[in-house]
């Protein structure tokens, strides 16, 4: 039988971002895929080492339009470190908060990808109509939607009011029902499971060797969280359960999300019950005393990972961030391999790729 | 498996002194080797159970051009290893890594560092005809921090 290589990418309506896959065919079996990256490369690392701390927060947010509140997290993290400075616990738990509404909405948006690639649109409708819920809330709190601006060096900027309290109390109990009954669909639809199970598989001994992080490396197995391991702003004083699967194909991964989007939905909960008093900031030094710091924070899709080196002047000398996706987009030709081409969409999707992300 | 273990081990394997072994802040210890010993330290790491590649570093400062291989289980560990900017060349560790190979191919173009063995030398972010260098090397300017010409903009305006 004759190959045939289908391009998708770098613009197709699969893919949300810009990427390319080049997939040889025969018949309609995929023989082999190559990849290409950087359609989205904005050298941000560079751009880092020509602005000042403070610039670089609002530049560090802009690396990502689903996870920005994360990325400049770890920034701030990074920095703080540096200066040796301690946030306020009302400013970390604010932070906390954020970190949780924004893999809520990560999951739900992704999900919502998922339903859309292997055709089943009302699951799209009803994820991103629950989405909304928390970007209205985000949205209250920070005044953006997707970049909310929220960190500075040494804290937050905003302070949540009774209104927000509230709102948030209201919302979070919707979200819980809304959220459940998604679950237990899913597990009961037959077209859901007859589209995600057995494609896109990864060993446990795979994920290893591609030290691929996140809940793609959960749904096989590897029990890793940041969070829990080596646990940043407050989350030690949090309980929370890193849910684990261990069939490691594109079902397992839908599972595990929404398991991950109810332990998020707790842990809002759980923040804004034992919100702390006080204030939310700290003032900050401009420059920041040479030294070299390495910071690690859990992003909706797995570990992220910051290097700054500071030479005591008001920028950095060096950036370096390695994103979540770069580690998955590695396993994908693998795991495209001896599949239909109806379920490269369903694989590409369940793998939760974000291209900006990985290109910075 | 705790990092102290595997700091002791790898001091052992590769006979280093307690100079090149340095803490970081957020738990993290940083190991400095020569890059003969890569192959030997990558080793013995996998061996004490840490698999987990975290990022590859490259920088280039002042005086020196480096590479920091990130590790991580529970506790951060960081090798060092000096190049020389003229000619910065070493080997590969996708062999036993293969998850290195985007941090490998990135450092390659972003800093013509040059890895022996490395499976795919192919362009992975810039264009396949760049042929402007290696742009994260700091001689490099971007764009938009080229040194304004104050008198020519200013003439540009009142004509």
């Amino acid at each position: 039988m004759s190959k045939i290589t289908v391009p998708i990418g770098p613009q197709h309506p699969l893919l949300k971002e810009p990427l390319s896959f080049l997939v040889s065919l025969e018949g309609e079996k995929v023989m082999d895929s190559t990849l290409r990256l950087g359609y989205v490369h904005r050298g941000i690392e560079k751009l880092a080492e020509q602005r000042t701390y403070i610039q670089n927060v609002y530049l560090i947010e802009r690396i990502c339009g689903i996870c920005s509140h994360i990325h400049s997290t770890t920034f701030c993290q990074s920095v703080e470190a540096l200066l040796k400075l301690k946030v306020p616990k009302r400013g970390l738990y604010i932070r906390m908060l954020l970190c949780e509404l924004e893999r809520i909405h990560s999951h739900l948006l992704w999900l919502g990808v998922l339903a859309k690639n292997i055709g089943l649109n009302t699951l799209f409708m009803y994820a991103w109509r629950d989405r909304e819920i928390v970007l209205n809330i985000m949205e209250e709190i920070s005044g953006g939607r997707v970049s909310h601006a929220v960190n500075i060096i040494g804290g937050v900027r905003v302070d949540l009011n009774e209104k927000h309290l509230s709102l948030l109390q209201k919302s979070l109990q919707l979200l819980t029902i809304r959220v459940e009954e998604i679950l237990r669909s899913i597990q009961n639809d037959r077209s859901f499971q007859a589209r995600t199970r057995n494609i896109g598989h990864l060993s446990l001994q795979d994920i290893k060797r591609y030290c691929v992080v996140g809940p793609v490396a959960r749904a096989s197995g590897l029990d890793t969280d940041i969070r829990r391991d080596a646990p940043y702003a407050a989350y030690n004083e949090l309980s929370f359960e890193v849910p684990l699967m261990t069939e490691g194909d594109v079902w397992a991964r839908s599972i595990l999300r929404i398991l991950e989007t109810i332990q998020a939905i707790r842990l809002c909960t759980q923040i804004i019950h034992n919100l702390p008093d006080g204030s939310v900031s700290v003032s900050a030094p401009r420059r920041v005393p040479a030294g070299e710091v390495v910071s690690r924070a859990e992003a909706p899709r797995g570990e992220v990972f910051y290097y700054l080196r500071s030479d005591g002047s008001q920028n950095p000398a060096r950036l370096k961030i390695r994103t979540p996706t770069l580690t998955t987009l590695i396993t994908l030709p693998g795991q495209l391999k001896n599949m239909q081409l109806a379920d490269v969409s369903a694989i590409i999707a369940g793998v939760d790729l974000c291209i900006a992300c990985g290109d910075r | 498996m705790n990092i102290e273990k595997v700091v002791n081990k790898l001091q052992d394997a590769l006979n280093l002194d307690k100079s090149s072994i340095k803490l970081m802040p957020m738990i993290e210890t940083e190991i400095t080797i020569s890059k003969q010993q890569i192959f030997l330290a990558v080793r013995t790491i996998l061996k004490s159970g840490i698999w987990h590649l975290s990022a590859i570093t490259c920088q280039q400062l002042e005086d020196d051009f480096n590479l920091l291989y990130h590790f991580w289980i529970s506790g951060g560990l960081t090798l060092r290893i000096e190049l020389d900017e003229k000619n910065p060349q070493i080997d590969s560790i996708c062999s036993l890594i293969p998850g290195a190979e985007y941090y490998e191919r990135e450092a390659r173009e972003m800093f013509g560092v040059e890895f022996l063995g490395l499976p795919n030398p192919i362009p992975l972010l810039l264009p396949d005809d760049w042929q402007n260098g290696y742009p994260m090397r700091k001689k490099e300017q971007s764009r938009q921090e080229k040194p304004k010409d104050d008198e020519s903009q200013q003439k540009g305006q009142s004509s």
